[in-house]
């Protein structure tokens, strides 16, 4: 358990990043209204192919969700601890077994990989197996939806794209908004 | 939580959405203070949290005494958030901000994050849209 502290000289921590810091911090970009579907993760499938094939259906690839509650089969997840390589401050841990599971909330973020195909980044707070609740990056390809649909409120995102790009201060890929290609 | 605020307090607010703006929080910058300057480069007055997810170096989240609950990592991942941007009447926005994070070893904390005291860790994503309350237009 983490400390609660009262009071106290005490200042939010920075990090030094691998690679060259850069002069913009906030990336942002808008589009002049949202477009709003209610989507149904279908029992069976993974988390990636649940979200990802009905929408690219409807033409929507990139988009922010909000997974309601909902039972998964299984489901993985990492944690973000500091990167031993030194490559970059964090890096993912190998996926943690979470079994059978109920995911209480979570957001998931639809774009495009270096490569052009649809990418999942979710995080959420989940009920594992063991009764203990949990919270991390969720696994999409290896978390498979339960017996029942799972509602997904989607808000799609227009006018502009979202893609994973190669990020030099962090040394890693991450999403960022683009104009459409 | 006593106020000594002098505006009208209005209970129900009729409204539509507008705008969508998507943000990448780069590392190092608060969260909440993010959110704000997000709101600020983009124009939005007020604002609904539509989804938002990434890494904080250490988390401080509100307690109920006045403290706070520092979660250390790095890095804490925000893996549950919900939130809202207001705009007073000059002009600047304050985000309210509430989650759910997640330490190193997927244990879980909640509560209100601090203004100033979240610092990203490798990337935040967060998704605005844009709220126009009835009576005022867009700036």
């Amino acid at each position: 358990m983490s400390p609660t502290l009262q009071s106290g000289y005490h200042r939010p921590r920075m990090l030094r990043h691998v690679g060259r810091f850069s002069p913009v911090r906030i990336q942002s970009m808008h589009y002049q209204s949202g477009r709003h579907i209610r989507l149904l993760l279908q029992p069976g499938r993974s988390l990636y192919d649940a979200l990802v094939r009905p929408l690219q259906a409807i033409g929507v690839t990139s988009a922010s969700t909000t997974i309601l509650g909902g039972h998964f089969d299984h489901l993985e997840y990492c944690v973000a601890p500091p990167d031993p390589s030194g490559k970059a401050v964090i890096a993912y841990s190998s996926p943690i077994d979470a079994g059978a599971s109920f995911m209480v909330f979570g957001n998931a973020t639809l774009g495009k990989d270096m490569e052009g195909r649809p990418l999942v980044h979710c995080h959420a707070s989940v009920r594992v197996e063991d009764g203990s609740v949990k919270g991390g990056h969720i696994v999409p390809q290896a978390s498979i939806i339960g017996a029942t649909p799972i509602s997904v409120l989607v808000t799609a995102l227009e006018g502009f794209e979202l893609r994973q790009a190669f990020d030099d201060e962090t040394n890693i890929p991450l999403l960022k908004p683009f104009k459409e290609s | 939580m006593s106020t000594t605020e002098t505006t009208r307090v209005v209970i129900t607010e009729s409204g539509r959405m507008g705008r969508v703006a998507y943000a990448r929080i780069a590392p190092n910058e608060d969260l909440v203070q993010g959110v704000e300057k997000m709101c600020l480069a983009e124009g939005f007055r007020n604002a609904f949290v539509r989804g938002g997810l990434g890494s904080l170096v250490d988390a401080s989240l509100g307690t109920r005494d006045g403290g706070y609950q520092q979660v250390s990592g790095p890095a804490v991942e925000v893996v549950s958030i919900a939130g809202e941007v207001r705009s007073g009447a000059d002009g600047v926005p304050v985000a309210s901000l509430a989650g759910i994070v997640a330490d190193t070893d997927g244990n879980v904390y909640g509560g209100p994050f601090l203004a100033g005291w979240n610092p990203v860790c490798m990337t935040f994503e967060v998704t605005l849209e844009e709220w126009i309350p009835d009576g005022e237009e867009p700036a």
